[in-house]
Parts: C-alpha cells; sequence; structure tokens
C-alpha cells in the first residue's frame, strides 16, 4: 500500500506552528517512513498535488483573499483537513486585528508606524489580495481536526501526524490539548 | 436525610442540600464556573446541567434542592453534549486569548472545563467585540474581554467582604461588571481585599504583582496565619524559587473562611523597604557590617544585668516574646507604644469569639478603627448589614464604618463609657435614643471595643453585655496581642534608667515617635528586618526575617492558637527572631525558655477562652 501523503500550507501566521513541527526533531525520519510528506512552505514543493492528498495540515487564521485561496485549494486536494495551532483553530493573533476597521490597520501599516510617515501609500494595487475579518480555518471550510497550542507541542503535533500516517484518527485528550 | 441515586448508586444526604453538594460529597464532579462554596448559589452559567428524572430539561445542580428518590445522571453523553454548548456560548461571549493569559495553561476554571470536555476549538466564534480594560487599581486589573459574567465577585466583594462594590450594568450581550456606579475601579469604594480575584474562575481579574510569576502547579503552597493583625487570618502563601507568587486567603480556616484584606493579600507583595542583610555593628559613630560573632561580641561588652530593657514588637511569634522576657526580665519587656491593658482590673474572660458575630443582630463598636486596623474583622460587621443587623458606631473622631452605620454617635473625647451606660439604661438622648432603642430589640448583640477603649469603657461595654446577654470582643493591636497583654507587656515603657535596649522590630516600621523615646538610650540593638532610620542609629543591628520566614505561634485577638509557618527561606545570614535573641542569650550565658508562655496560660486566666488548634 502506498504512504499516506501529507501536504501543509500557511496563511496568517508566525510559523511557529511550522517550525514546531521540525521540533519533532529525529522523529521525523519516522514520520517519512510512515507518510510521503508533499509539499510544504519549507520544502521545494509548495503546492499540495493536483492529484490530491490524504492529510492537509494548514497554521495561520484566514486574513484576505489570498489566505481564501490558500485554504480552498487545500480542501480541494486533501481528505483529512488539519487546523494546526490556535491561529488556525482560533483566530489566534491575527485575529486581534478584527477589533479595528481593515482602514485603520492598513493606515497604522502603512502610515502611521514608527519608521512610516504621511507620505506612506496604502498599496491599491487591483491585483493584490484584499483584506477580511480575521477568520478560524472552520469558518471558511469545514475542518476535520483541531489541533489548538501556540505553538501545538511538538510531541502533540507528531502523535497527532503518525497517527494519521497510520490511518487513525487522533484523539486530542487530556494534556494532549492545550490552547497557549 | 434523603435517599438519592447519582449514576445508578444510591446516596443518603441531608435534606437542604443541593444536588451538587451533593455530588461534590459523594465525590462525583460535576463541572462549575457561577458556583463557589462559599457564595450564595447563583445558577447562572449553566455548566452544571444534570439530568433528573421526571424534569423535561437538564437542571442546573448548584441550585437544584435534593429531595427523596430523585435519580440523577451527571455522565451521559448527552450532559456532555449540553456542558459543551454551554462553554461554546461562554466562548462567543468575549475575547479569550489564551496564550497570553496569566491564569492559562492550569488556572483558569473555564479553560480546564474546556479541556475536561475536550474541547479543541469553539464551535461558535466570537464576533470580536471590543470590551474595555480597567487598568486603574493599584493591585487590580480588570480585563473585561475575560468575564463571563459569573458574578462570583459581585457575590464575594458583597456577602464576604460587606463591601458591595461590584455589580453589573447593561443588559444581554452588553452586560459588564461595574465599580459603584460606573467609576474605574480605582477610584471606586473598593478597600482593595482581592477576594474578587480570588474567587474569579477565568483571567478576568488580574492580579498585577502575581500575573506571570508562575501559575499554581509551578508553585509551592504553605497554608499560615498573616501577622498583620491580631485577627489571625488563615492565609496560603504560594511560592516558586523562594519568592512570594501570591497570598491566598485560605478557605479552610476557621477564623475567616477565606477572606482576607489588603494587608494579608497585597501589602506583602509591595514591599519596597531594603532588607538588613548582614549584623552591623558601629565603628567610630559608623555602621560597619559585622559578622554574628563580632555583633553579639559587641553586645556582650555592653551588657549589664539588670539595666537592659526590651520593646518588643506585638506582631512575634510567642516564643520569641518568651525569651526576650527571660533575657531582660518580665518586668523590663514593654511592647512598642503600648497604650497599656486596660483590661487588666476586669474579671476575666469576659469576651467572646468573632464567630459570634455571625448570629448577630445589633453590633455596637467602640474605640476602634475596624477598616483600619483590623478589616476582616470589620468586613464580618459590614457583611451582616444586608440581613438587618444594625451597627452603632461610637467614636470621637471620624471612621470608616460611618458610612453603613445605623446610627453614630460621636461624644467628646473620653466620653465613651458614659455614653455607652447610658445607651445601656435606656436613658440616652436624641439620635443615642434610637441606638437604645436598637439595643433594647436586640437578641444577640455583641460590642466590639479597640485598642483606644479605656478601662471604663470596656467596663461599661462588659456591663452592657451582661443586661443584654450579648458578647464582647476586644481587637487590641498586633497578631500576638492578646499574648503580649496577657505576658504583662503592655505597658508604659520605663527607659530613664536604662544602659542598654534591646528593640525586636522584625517587620515593623518604627515611628517617629519611637526612635525620639529611643535618643538618649546609651546603647540600641535593634533586631529588624528591614533597614530604618532606627536601625541606622543603632549601635548593633541584626538581620532577623520577614514574617514569611518565621514560624511560631501567636495567639489571635479571641483565644485561638495559630501556628505561623515559614513559607520561604531567609537571606543567608539573617535569622528568625527566636535563634537571634537565642544566640544573644547563649552568647550572655542566660538560660531562656520559648514554651514558658505556655504554663503561664494554664495558671491564669486570659481575658476569652483559650481554643487549640
Ligand atoms: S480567561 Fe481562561 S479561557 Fe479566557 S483567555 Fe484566560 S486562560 Fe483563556
Ligand atoms: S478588592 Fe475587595 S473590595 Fe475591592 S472590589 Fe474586590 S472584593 Fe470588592
Ligand atoms: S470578573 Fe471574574 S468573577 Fe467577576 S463576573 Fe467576570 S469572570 Fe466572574
Ligand atoms: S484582618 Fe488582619 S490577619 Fe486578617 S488578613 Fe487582614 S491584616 Fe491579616
Ligand atoms: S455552576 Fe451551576 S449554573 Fe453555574
Amino acid at each position: 500500500m502506498a504512504k499516506p501523503k501529507i501536504s501543509s500550507d500557511w496563511m496568517g501566521g508566525c510559523a511557529g506552528c511550522h517550525m514546531s513541527f521540525l521540533d519533532m526533531d529525529e522523529r521525523i525520519i519516522k514520520l517519512v517512513e510512515l507518510a510521503d510528506l508533499r509539499s510544504t512552505p519549507i520544502t521545494d514543493l509548495k503546492v499540495p498535488d493536483e492529484s490530491g492528498v490524504d492529510v492537509g495540515i494548514l497554521e495561520g487564521s484566514v486574513m484576505n483573499t489570498a489566505n481564501e485561496e490558500v485554504v480552498h485549494r487545500m480542501r480541494e486536494r486533501c481528505k483529512i483537513l488539519v487546523a494546526l495551532g490556535d491561529c488556525a483553530v482560533f483566530g489566534g493573533v491575527p485575529a486581534m486585528r478584527n477589533f479595528f476597521t481593515i482602514e485603520e490597520t492598513l493606515r497604522r501599516g502603512y502610515v502611521e508606524t514608527e519608521s512610516t510617515d504621511e507620505n506612506g501609500k496604502v498599496p491599491d494595487d487591483p491585483e493584490l489580495c484584499k483584506q477580511t475579518r480575521v477568520r478560524a480555518v472552520h469558518e471558511v471550510v469545514p475542518v476535520e481536526l483541531h489541533v489548538p497550542g501556540c505553538p501545538p507541542d511538538p510531541d502533540v503535533i507528531f502523535y497527532v501526524l503518525s497517527e494519521l500516517a497510520q490511518g487513525r484518527m487522533p484523539e486530542l485528550k487530556g494534556d494532549k490539548i492545550n490552547w497557549h | 436525610m434523603v435517599n438519592i441515586t447519582i449514576n445508578g448508586t444510591s446516596y443518603e444526604v441531608p435534606e437542604g442540600y443541593t444536588v451538587l453538594k451533593a455530588a461534590t460529597e459523594k465525590g462525583i464532579h460535576i463541572p462549575t464556573l457561577c458556583d463557589h462554596p462559599e457564595l450564595t448559589p447563583y445558577g447562572g452559567c449553566r455548566l452544571c446541567l444534570v439530568e433528573v428524572d421526571g424534569f423535561r430539561t437538564p437542571q442546573p445542580s448548584c441550585t437544584l434542592p435534593v429531595s427523596n428518590n430523585m435519580v440523577i445522571r451527571t455522565d451521559t453523553p448527552a450532559i456532555h453534549e449540553s456542558r459543551k454548548f454551554v462553554l461554546s456560548l461562554i466562548f462567543s461571549e468575549r475575547n479569550h486569548f489564551c496564550p497570553y493569559c496569566q491564569v492559562s495553561g492550569g488556572d483558569c476554571e473555564l479553560q480546564n472545563s474546556a479541556y475536561d470536555e475536550g474541547m479543541t476549538y469553539w464551535p461558535i466564534q466570537p464576533n470580536w467585540k471590543n470590551f474595555p480594560v480597567d487598568a486603574s487599581h493599584p493591585y487590580i486589573i480588570l480585563e473585561h474581554n475575560r468575564c463571563i459574567l459569573c458574578r462570583r465577585c459581585v457575590r464575594a466583594c458583597g456577602e464576604l467582604v460587606g463591601n458591595f462594590t461590584l455589580g453589573v450594568e447593561e443588559r444581554g450581550a452588553n452586560s459588564i461588571l461595574m465599580a459603584d456606579l460606573g467609576v474605574p475601579l480605582g477610584e471606586s469604594t473598593c478597600v482593595s481585599c482581592g477576594t474578587c480575584v480570588q474567587v474569579c474562575p477565568t483571567g478576568a481579574l488580574i492580579d498585577r504583582w502575581s500575573a506571570y510569576r508562575g501559575r499554581e502547579e509551578e508553585s509551592k503552597s504553605q497554608k499560615t496565619i498573616c501577622t498583620a493583625c491580631s485577627v489571625g487570618c488563615g492565609i496560603e502563601v504560594f511560592t516558586r524559587h523562594n519568592n512570594i507568587v501570591k497570598i491566598y486567603g485560605d478557605w479552610d480556616a476557621a477564623i475567616n473562611k477565606g477572606v482576607i484584606c489588603e494587608k494579608g493579600r497585597f501589602l506583602p507583595m509591595v514591599e519596597k523597604r531594603e532588607r538588613v542583610l548582614t549584623p552591623i555593628v558601629k565603628q567610630d559613630g559608623k555602621p560597619k557590617a559585622a559578622t554574628w560573632q563580632n555583633a553579639l561580641e559587641a553586645i556582650a561588652a555592653k551588657w549589664s544585668k539588670g539595666e537592659v530593657a526590651a520593646l518588643v514588637s506585638d506582631r512575634l511569634p510567642a516564643e520569641t516574646l518568651s525569651f526576650v522576657s527571660h533575657l531582660v526580665g518580665s518586668d523590663k519587656v514593654s511592647v512598642i507604644e503600648s497604650a497599656g491593658d486596660a483590661t487588666s482590673g476586669l474579671k476575666k474572660p469576659f469576651e467572646g469569639k468573632l464567630a459570634d458575630l455571625k448570629k448577630s443582630d445589633c453590633v455596637v463598636v467602640v474605640g476602634t478603627n475596624l477598616a483600619e486596623d483590623h478589616e476582616v474583622a470589620g468586613f464580618f460587621v459590614k457583611r451582616l448589614v444586608p440581613s438587618g443587623t444594625s451597627v452603632i458606631l461610637i467614636d470621637s473622631e471620624s471612621n470608616p464604618l460611618d458610612q453603613v452605620a445605623d446610627v453614630v454617635l460621636k461624644p467628646a473625647k473620653g466620653g465613651e463609657a458614659a455614653l455607652l451606660q447610658l445607651l445601656a439604661d435606656g436613658k440616652a438622648t436624641e439620635v443615642a435614643a434610637k441606638a437604645a432603642e436598637l439595643l433594647a430589640k436586640a437578641s444577640n448583640p455583641v460590642f466590639i471595643y479597640g485598642k483606644s477603649a479605656s478601662e471604663l469603657t470596656i467596663k461599661a461595654a462588659v456591663e452592657a453585655a451582661q443586661k443584654f446577654h450579648g458578647v464582647v470582643l476586644g481587637t487590641r493591636g498586633g497578631a500576638n496581642s492578646l499574648l503580649t497583654a496577657f505576658l504583662g507587656m503592655e505597658k508604659e515603657t520605663q527607659l530613664d534608667k536604662a544602659k542598654a535596649v534591646l528593640i525586636v522590630l522584625a517587620d515593623d516600621e518604627p515611628s517617629q515617635k519611637l526612635i525620639h523615646q529611643l535618643e538618649k538610650v546609651p546603647f540600641k540593638v535593634v533586631l529588624a528586618a528591614y533597614h530604618s532610620q532606627l536601625s541606622a542609629q543603632a549601635d548593633v543591628v541584626l538581620p532577623v526575617a520577614m514574617w514569611a520566614e518565621e514560624s511560631g505561634t501567636f495567639i489571635s485577638m479571641d483565644g485561638h492558637v495559630q501556628q505561623a509557618v515559614a513559607s520561604i527561606n531567609p537571606p543567608e545570614e539573617v535569622k528568625s527572631s527566636k535563634e537571634a535573641v537565642q544566640e544573644i542569650a547563649s552568647r550572655l550565658g542566660i538560660k531562656v525558655n520559648g514554651e514558658s508562655w505556655k504554663d503561664l496560660l494554664k495558671s491564669k486566666a486570659v481575658v476569652t477562652e483559650i481554643v487549640e488548634a
């Protein structure tokens, strides 16, 4: 039997969840023995196979139309979608932006910061994606498994992926659940 | 007793119990948020839902009284579903950014409940409505974004503290906690007891000084007593790496049942005085760091038996007090700035217990500022007010209790005794007549007198208590002031003939009056935890423990013998006050005994009955 394929991607996050994934250290070899690690933002292959993967992992919240595309593409191409980390699960740090209007946050970012001035210009090229309200992944597409944590513990990530790679649905209980 | 069945097992429980209380007592866990064992059940959060035969819908167990043959289920799939749903609704209401919350990871009852139900996400996302943060208070930050409106804090502030600062304004999703009539907490009537912080199940009430210093599971906890005043409240000190993380009221403590005041909870956290870390000996008029041995030599060189007096803090353990009295002779020890013992001429015992306040319907307070000096005793009085207990305050000066008292009587200084007598005899006129009326109606009056009450006033209180079948309580001063009075240390200081004076300050800050009093003393030995103007003038300073570093016995104002247990270790060169006095004694070859107070207690009557732990 072919090894199950795993892909990952990220949106509005800090890359910390992927760092925590790498923090499983030598266990990554075991994981590669169990599963076929396909595209990830930290490997050469960036986009999940058109032919589909078994497990899709998403880090980060959905903040703009480009993120939406990433989410929809992963949803279409994977069987089991995993929201990895507090941003993907709840909205996380980026969701604090929801306390302001999008105009306010753009003005703050491009005009009002300590290193910008009134000459700063909010980019408005029509080719650029549009900012949206910040959402958890499950607000955009259905999610099969939520792995909270900021970031999730490497042990938990290893447990989740090795279970999925062996065709089992991981059970997050007790000290495997951590929102912090 | 009634018979009930929980999860298929039958139990006998007392009538009047709630289902929650019955289950908890039988070791069956039902998650709760708004409920708190020391507060009136509120039934607001719905996390404690259980299935009960005969009810169409799940019922909140915290408010449902048991009835005979009730059949209850706490662990069905439907109940778990309803718990998850309740938690989902709570999370959807506010903004819980757990990774940055000081209680996340073990100290949050909300998060713990969600973990227990295996919640990995929020099925209903919040709408990111922005709630304010009130950071106006010196000790407490009110982070409304994390508040679940369980109203534990509101009930605690009213029911336990009697302060009624907190309430809720607005309606529905806009409901928000408020202080008084909507002022910032720091400008409100809050008395900074921190009880609200202790009962808050979430991170909404942030203790500025404790936040992020360590969670409970990373801390050691030590139950002990607060030695800041004679109420003798039980506390729990949480420490980490030999630092105090936070101080909680001990819910199991008989005297205070979890409630403490600013002095017990927060003041130790903001202690800014500089510690004395080594012995100091004055050489050529200048203070110089010295070894213990050199310091003891310097003391021995000036010690002439019979000509040394001692001044002690009334916050020292019984053992230290005994040691000092053996060291210089019991007649030569007096409490710093003692006002004398106004009870010495009275037939003992004549005082009751703080617990007598519980059933009191009329409290007469005379000669004491409870809100300042014995705050928790003040809470005990204030919290009686809503149930109709009348409070009569007799004080020639202004007193924070003026606000709550039904009758405030302001006699001229020295007129308290006469006024009390008029009240008791029913001969009072004008405003006082109303007080007399309240007193005459009362079935369980309690008379509380304090430090500034004269012997005549106390006598009048005792007589009034006899006449109305009431109880008298004396608050006195520091944590061991009942014992210092008993040991005859409450007397005016005679320093004229003293060639040397031993001053055992420990935690106390010397007043200008004390410093002035000691100006002419030729040789001063100060035992202190902190540097002060007095330690700077001392000939020898010995570094001693602060309260959390010293164990020992204390007798509360109403006679409870309690043990203080050290929760942290003193710095290297610092010794407990007991050890320090013992060191002096052994250098001088004087025999001391730290237990002598015990025998004395057996041989002579005390103002109130002694209760051994
Ligand atoms: S109060 Fe509890 S649930 Fe809310 S943010 Fe803090 S830890 Fe999380
Ligand atoms: S600190 Fe005490 S007085 Fe102040 S609001 Fe909280 S419970 Fe009330
Ligand atoms: S501040 Fe805390 S105790 Fe008070 S209502 Fe909010 S969550 Fe409950
Ligand atoms: S009332 Fe006295 S013993 Fe109780 S906490 Fe306050 S200072 Fe400490
Ligand atoms: S604990 Fe029963 S309703 Fe909140």
